[in-house]
């Protein structure tokens, strides 16, 4: 293992971290996310999601199909929040 | 996240603007219904403008013209339809019940109702995560791209390409044009997985493919300046001493594509999972329909897999929604199985290879090349074409229908050396640029060969280059004797070279490319 090797760009998460959640307790993206925000920086988990999943996978035995992303909550794209101050 | 006032209502909703979603919305628009056509750039065409090469397939699928000027053409024609409002700088936020798509532009927030909702969302790149992957200089081959193509900007002038699906082999080849040298091609599996044409382009360019190999560190300081390589022997193990280090200032990794599905995720959309399509897809009938009745999908986010195939799928999922919603007409039936025919034709072939390597070697399949007798006659087309992808615009190219393919469209050329009079129109029409033509007939020590070349500077009459076989090996120095311009802008190089090199000849140098 790279201990020191970021998987999650955005929130600056370790792959040691990422091992030691799941270690833990940590069986979902989800999880993972709560547990070390990996994947709920700027890039939503876009570049880390595969890699946290194979990660699960190697950790937990489950298959890459079950590791499901994050619930999909809007926006799913940065959006100013004076974006709804206007009213159209 | 609704607000108030005026909700606006299409027939039809198309979320992103690449081939999918501008072949969707103009299938949908042409059929009659109110079409939005959405995309969060201020452009349209998706990954389109950003390729620079030609495309496969046949006819029907505009196989010869390069990506960007099909990213024009159906531009146009989708501003031009007058049912369809065009949404650029326009970010889906969200999706809601009743197919209510938020969407936020110029920083205000607004609804659209839709009827059907067609999501042609695309892809995101994949990563690889080995030490330093976070140093600047390591970059995904679709932001290089970017960069490269759309800004002009070339961030590094060293590159190791990790990958060599067809993103990898076609990014390192425009990494060439654009002035680079590509010091290797990393893949770790046996083969490489893009088509072999794209690989023989950078072959005979003296770019090294390393196979069974990947990265294993990036170092640096304060940004990339080597990366360490090493390979894995057939068990998977590493390879004892194989670690090699590549002095370099970009490294680009071209490792796949997953689909980027969270609106459908949001709308409630029932998954597949399959490694081969990116990994976890919304499941779709042959009609593009998911689980969310009203809810589409077409492009890479119904699966990666390519352009092409990403048109026929929009207009496939517009037929079905625009049937769905009573628009269709006469012809519809028709338009659609004319569609559902094409996707097949562009997914049949086995990609199989015709001999024993699967590299092209620049030895020629018999009905390829001419014999001894029809060489010394005159200029003979030579085509390089060993592997089962679906194109054909050689075929179409020959004025004396001197090449045949038929159908399936993924056959191998077949060449009657007798009917072919050298003529060299076949040269820049193939994407591969597998073609080269070869004169044996000029008296003397020397021949002349033809090739295509793609790269700067271009080379004028009177020059010397390298004239290089398929391996990359120069053969000989050549003298050029005349540059035309063939078709989709490519130079058509003839090289005056010694005659016992002409028939191993696949392409020129004009200076060495790899430092």
């Amino acid at each position: 293992m790279n201990e020191d090797v970021v998987i999650c760009r955005c929130e600056e998460v370790t792959e040691g971290e990422v091992r030691r959640a799941i270690r833990e307790g940590a069986g979902s993206l989800t999880a993972l996310a709560r547990h070390t925000r990996a994947g709920m920086g700027l890039c939503q988990g876009k570049t880390c999601h595969c890699l946290l999943a194979r990660l699960l996978a190697e950790e937990t035995g489950i298959n890459l199909a079950e590791a499901r992303p994050r619930t999909a909550r809007p926006p799913v794209r940065p959006v100013p929040l004076g974006a709804w101050a206007q009213h159209e | 996240m609704a607000n108030g006032g005026p909700v606006a209502q299409v027939d039809v909703a198309v979320v992103g603007a690449g081939p999918a979603g501008l072949s969707a919305a103009i299938e949908a628009a042409s059929a009659g219904s109110a079409v939005a056509l959405i995309d969060e750039n201020l452009w349209a065409g998706g990954q389109l403008p950003k390729q620079i090469h030609q495309f496969f397939g046949s006819r029907a699928h505009r196989a010869g013209e390069r990506g960007y000027h099909i990213a024009q053409r159906l531009a146009a024609e989708a501003v031009s339809l007058p049912n369809l409002e065009w949404l650029p700088d326009t970010v889906a936020y969200g999706i809601f019940p009743g197919l209510r798509l938020g969407l936020a532009h110029s920083g205000v927030a607004r609804e659209l109702a839709a009827r059907s909702v067609i999501l042609c969302t695309g892809a995101s790149e994949k990563s690889v995560a080995f030490p330093g992957w976070t140093l600047p200089g390591v970059m995904g081959a679709g932001a290089l791209q970017t960069l490269v193509n759309l800004h002009r900007v070339l961030p590094g002038r060293r590159v190791l390409m990790l990958g060599a699906g067809n993103v990898g082999l076609i990014v390192s080849y425009q990494l060439l044009q654009a002035g680079a040298s590509v010091v290797a091609v990393v893949e770790p599996a046996a083969c490489v997985s893009g088509y072999e044409v794209h690989a023989a382009k950078l072959r005979r360019l003296g770019v090294p493919l390393l196979l069974r190999s990947e990265v294993a560190e990036v170092r640096g300081k304060e940004s990339v300046e080597s990366a360490v390589v090493r390979s894995r022997d057939v068990l998977g193990d590493v390879a004892a001493h194989s670690e090699r280090e590549f002095a370099v200032d970009l490294v680009c990794l071209a490792v796949g594509l997953s689909p980027l599905a969270e609106l459908a995720w949001m709308a409630g959309c029932e998954f597949a999972y399959e490694p081969r399509l990116g990994g976890h897809f919304p499941q779709h009938g042959e009609d593009l329909q998911t689980t969310v009745p009203g809810l589409y999908v077409a492009g890479d986010l119904a699966g990666v897999e390519e352009a092409s195939i990403a048109m026929e799928q929009g207009k496939l999922a517009a037929i079905s929604a625009v049937r769905s919603l009573g628009f269709a007409g006469a012809g519809t039936s028709h338009r659609r199985a004319a569609a559902a025919a094409r996707l097949a034709e562009l997914r049949g072939g086995e990609r199989e290879f015709s001999g024993d390597a699967p590299e092209a070697t620049g030895v020629m399949l018999p009905g390829s090349m001419a014999d001894e007798v029809r060489l010394s006659r005159g200029p003979v087309a030579m085509i390089d074409c060993t592997e089962c992808i679906p194109c054909n615009p050689c075929e179409a190219a020959c004025k004396r229908k001197a090449i045949s393919i038929g159908r399936p469209v993924t056959n191998l050329p077949v060449l009657d050396a007798d009917a072919c009079t050298g003529c060299g129109r076949c040269i820049s029409r193939c994407p591969g640029l597998a073609i080269v033509v070869v004169d044996m007939s000029v008296p003397g020590d020397d021949a002349l060969v033809s090739v295509a070349h793609e790269l700067l500077p271009r080379p004028r009459p009177g020059e010397p280059v390298a004239a290089v076989d398929a391996e990359g090996n120069v053969l000989a120095r050549g003298d050029v004797l005349k540059v035309r311009i063939g078709h989709a802008h490519t130079p058509v190089v003839t090289v005056r070279i010694p005659r016992d090199v002409a028939m191993r000849v696949r392409g020129i140098v004009h200076r060495r490319v790899i430092t």
